[in-house]
C-alpha cells in the first residue's frame, strides 16, 4: 500500500483567504459568525451565518465561481495527470434561487456534475473528474476515495476540492427543521441549541510518496486511514448510540494499522446540535474509552460549511499536528457532561502523531479520516 | 483488474419496472416515468414511501428491486453493504418544489419535509435504514455520465474489502423544464448488486471486470455504459 502524502493545500473561510486568518481567529477565540446581509432572514429562526468576506459574483453567475477562483488561484502547480474529486452538497444553488424569483440566469452550475468540470478547466487538467455528494461528509469521503486510489496505486496524484455556499435555500431548510441556533453555535456546550451555517472551500493535493519525492514536494502530512459507515437508522437524525461513527472510526484505524491509543486528538464534526454532539461523544467513548482525549470543533468559529467541512477540517488537522496544539472550541462555555476533560474553551496541547477528523450527515452518513505528521 | 459477480438487477424506466428474476422485458426507452405506488414496491405497509419526493421514490424502488433479485431484501442484523449512485440532475425537481415553499412569506412557510429530500443522497439513506445497510453510501456526478463510475467505485470497495456487497447504479428523473438535457441514458433508475463471490441460489448475471485501462467488460466483452450492461446481463441471465 502506498503512503498518501498531502503536498499542497488551499482554504477560504469566513475569516478570509488561507489558513493563517482562521488559525489566528481560533487561537483568539473569535467567531466569524455574524449577522446575515446576503438575504433577508427576519422570518427565520436565526439571522446569523459565517459568510466569506468580499464574495461577489458577476451578473448571472453563481457565487460559487468567485469562491472557487479564490480557492484555486493560490495553489501551486498541479500535475497534468492529476485526478479530480470535488465535493459539494448544493453547488451553485444560488442560481436556482434566482431562477425561482424569476431572474433569467444560466443554471448549468446547479447541476451536480458541473463542479469537477469547472475545477479541471480552471487548472488545465485532463481528467473529467467526479463530484461526490454524501451530505455533510461529502469532502471527507472525497478525501477517503482519493487516498484509497493513491494507496492502491490507481492514481499518483489526486486533487480534492470541497465547497459550499451560504444560501437562503439551505438556511431556510435548517430553519424549518428547527436546527439553527439563534446565536453563534456552541459545539459541545451543555446549553447548545443548534448549528450556524457557514460557507467555505478547501483543496488538498494528495500524492503518493514516490511521486512527491520525484517532484521535490514537501509533505505537509499524511492521510493514514479512512473509513465510512451508515447508521441505517434515520435520514436526518444521527443514531444515538453512534453505531455508524464507531464503525467508520474503527475502519479508519484498521486501514492505518493504528490502535485507538495512538490517536492524539479529534477534530470532531461538532455541529452544535443537541443530538449530533451527544452522538459523537458517545461514539468517542465507545472507541477511546474514558481517557481525556482532546476534542475540538471548528463550527462555532466558521459555521457548518456542509460539503466543504471535511476538507477544511483536514487542513486544520494537519496544522494542529504541525504545531502540537488543538485550538479552543469557539463558543464553548460550559462543556456537555460527556465532553468534560475533552473539549475546551482554551487551546490544548497534543502529544502524538495522529489526529482523527470525523463528519456525519443526512442520510445516516458517517466518515472518519486519520491525519498523520509528515514523518508518520 | 477488479471484478465482481452481478447477483441482482432492479430498474424503473418508461418501458417497465421490476427485477431480473421476474423475466420481464427490459428496454432503454425514453419517456414518462411511472409513478409507483407503495404496493408496487413493498409487500408490507410503508408510510414514508408515499411522502417521498419523486427522485427518492424512483431510486429507492430500483434499489429495492435489485436487493430482492439478489435475495438480500430480508434481514435481521445490519449488513456491510454499500450504496453508490450516479446522477446527472440529482434532486433538482425537488429543489425547485422546495424553494417554491420558501418564496412566499419570506421563508416562514418553508417545508421541512421537502427540505429533507433536497440532497441527492437522501434516498440512499432511505434504502440503508429499510434494509440495514451500513456500508459507504454516496452519490457521484460527472459531466459525461455513462453510469459506470459508481460501478467502478463499487468494484474498488469490494476489492479493498470495505463491503461484503455493493449496490450501484444510476437514478435520474426527466429533467425539469428549462434544464438542458445532458447526454446519457434515458431517465430512470437502474441498479445492480455486486458481490465478490457467488452465493448459491442467487442469479448469476455474469462477471463484471474493470481492466487496468479503466475499461469495463461483462463476461469478457467490452461494455460502454450502464444501459448496455443491464440489457446484456438480463439477456444472458442464467
Amino acid at each position: 500500500m502506498n503512503r498518501v502524502c498531502v503536498v499542497d493545500t488551499a482554504l477560504v473561510s469566513a475569516f478570509g483567504d488561507g489558513l493563517p486568518p482562521l488559525w489566528d481567529g481560533l487561537l483568539a477565540g473569535r467567531t466569524a459568525i455574524a449577522p446575515l446581509t446576503r438575504f433577508a432572514a427576519d422570518r427565520y429562526l436565526s439571522q446569523v451565518a459565517a459568510c466569506v468576506p468580499g464574495l461577489k459574483a458577476e451578473s448571472g453567475e453563481s457565487l460559487l465561481l468567485p469562491l472557487l477562483a479564490r480557492l484555486l488561484d493560490p495553489l501551486g502547480s498541479i500535475p497534468g495527470d492529476c485526478r479530480v474529486l470535488t465535493a459539494t452538497t448544493k453547488g451553485g444553488i444560488d442560481l436556482l434561487e434566482r431562477r425561482g424569483r424569476g431572474e433569467l440566469c444560466p443554471i448549468e452550475a446547479v447541476l451536480p456534475g458541473a463542479l469537477p468540470t469547472l475545477v479541471a478547466r480552471r487548472l488545465g487538467l485532463a481528467d473529467a473528474g467526479l463530484n461526490i455528494n454524501a451530505a455533510c461528509a461529502s469532502s471527507t469521503l472525497a478525501l477517503a476515495r482519493g487516498a484509497a486510489w493513491i494507496a492502491a496505486g490507481t492514481a499518483e496524484a489526486v486533487l480534492v476540492v470541497g465547497i459550499d455556499l451560504v444560501s437562503e435555500f439551505v438556511f431556510s431548510g435548517f430553519s424549518a427543521l428547527q436546527a439553527l441556533s439563534k446565536e453563534a453555535s456552541r459545539p459541545f456546550d451543555a446549553h447548545r441549541d443548534g448549528l450556524s451555517l457557514g460557507e467555505g472551500a478547501a483543496a488538498l493535493l494528495l500524492m503518493s510518496e514516490p511521486r512527491a519525492r520525484r517532484e521535490g514536494r514537501t509533505a505537509l502530512g499524511t492521510l493514514a486511514g479512512w473509513g465510512s459507515a451508515n447508521d441505517a437508522n434515520h435520514i436526518t437524525a444521527p443514531a444515538r448510540d453512534g453505531c455508524g461513527l464507531v464503525l467508520a472510526i474503527e475502519e479508519a484505524l484498521a486501514k492505518a494499522a493504528l490502535t485507538a491509543a495512538e490517536v492524539a486528538a479529534i477534530s470532531a464534526h461538532g455541529t452544535g446540535t443537541v443530538y449530533n454532539d451527544a452522538m459523537e461523544l458517545t461514539a468517542f467513548t465507545r472507541v477511546f474509552g474514558d481517557r481525556p482525549l482532546p476534542v475540538q470543533s471548528l463550527k462555532g468559529a466558521i459555521g457548518h460549511t456542509l460539503g466543504a467541512a471535511g476538507a477544511i477540517e483536514a487542513i486544520f488537522a494537519l496544522e494542529c499536528l504541525a504545531r502540537g496544539v488543538l485550538p479552543p472550541t469557539v463558543g464553548l462555555v460550559e462543556p456537555e457532561e460527556a465532553g468534560r476533560g475533552r473539549v475546551a474553551a482554551t487551546a490544548q496541547s497534543i502529544q502524538g502523531d495522529y489526529l482523527l477528523s470525523t463528519n456525519s450527515g443526512f442520510g445516516g452518513v458517517n466518515a472518519a479520516l486519520l491525519l498523520g505528521r509528515p514523518s508518520c | 483488474m477488479l471484478s465482481a459477480h452481478i447477483t441482482g438487477i432492479g430498474w424503473v424506466n418508461a418501458a417497465s419496472h421490476g427485477w431480473g428474476g421476474q423475466g420481464r422485458k427490459f428496454a432503454l426507452t425514453p419517456g414518462e416515468l411511472p409513478i409507483l405506488s407503495r404496493a408496487e414496491v413493498f409487500a408490507q405497509s410503508d408510510r414514508r414511501f408515499g411522502r417521498m419526493d419523486a427522485f427518492s421514490r424512483l431510486g429507492l424502488a430500483a434499489v429495492t428491486y435489485a436487493l430482492r433479485d439478489a435475495g438480500l431484501e430480508e434481514w435481521r442484523e445490519k449488513r456491510s453493504i454499500g450504496l453508490i449512485a450516479a446522477t446527472s440532475y440529482g434532486c433538482l425537481a425537488t429543489d425547485r418544489d422546495y424553494f417554491a415553499t420558501v418564496i412566499p412569506d419570506g421563508g416562514a412557510l418553508a417545508s421541512p419535509q421537502l427540505f429533507a429530500y433536497t440532497l441527492s443522497n437522501t434516498f440512499l439513506g432511505e434504502a440503508a435504514l429499510r434494509f440495514g445497510l451500513t456500508g459507504e453510501a454516496l452519490v457521484v456526478s460527472e459531466a459525461l455520465p455513462t453510469g459506470l463510475a459508481p460501478l467502478g467505485l463499487a468494484l474498488e470497495n469490494l476489492a479493498w474489502e470495505s463491503a461484503a456487497a455493493m449496490v450501484a447504479g444510476l437514478c435520474d428523473l426527466v429533467p425539469p423544464a428549462g434544464i438542458p438535457a445532458l447526454p446519457g441514458l434515458p431517465p430512470g433508475a437502474f441498479f445492480v448488486v455486486l458481490e465478490r463471490d457467488m452465493r448459491t441460489g442467487v442469479p448469476d448475471y455474469g462477471e463484471l471486470r474493470r481492466d487496468e485501462d479503466g475499461r469495463y467488460r461483462l463476461a469478457g466483452v467490452p461494455v460502454a455504459d450502464l444501459g448496455e450492461l443491464v440489457t446484456r446481463s438480463l439477456a444472458g441471465r442464467s
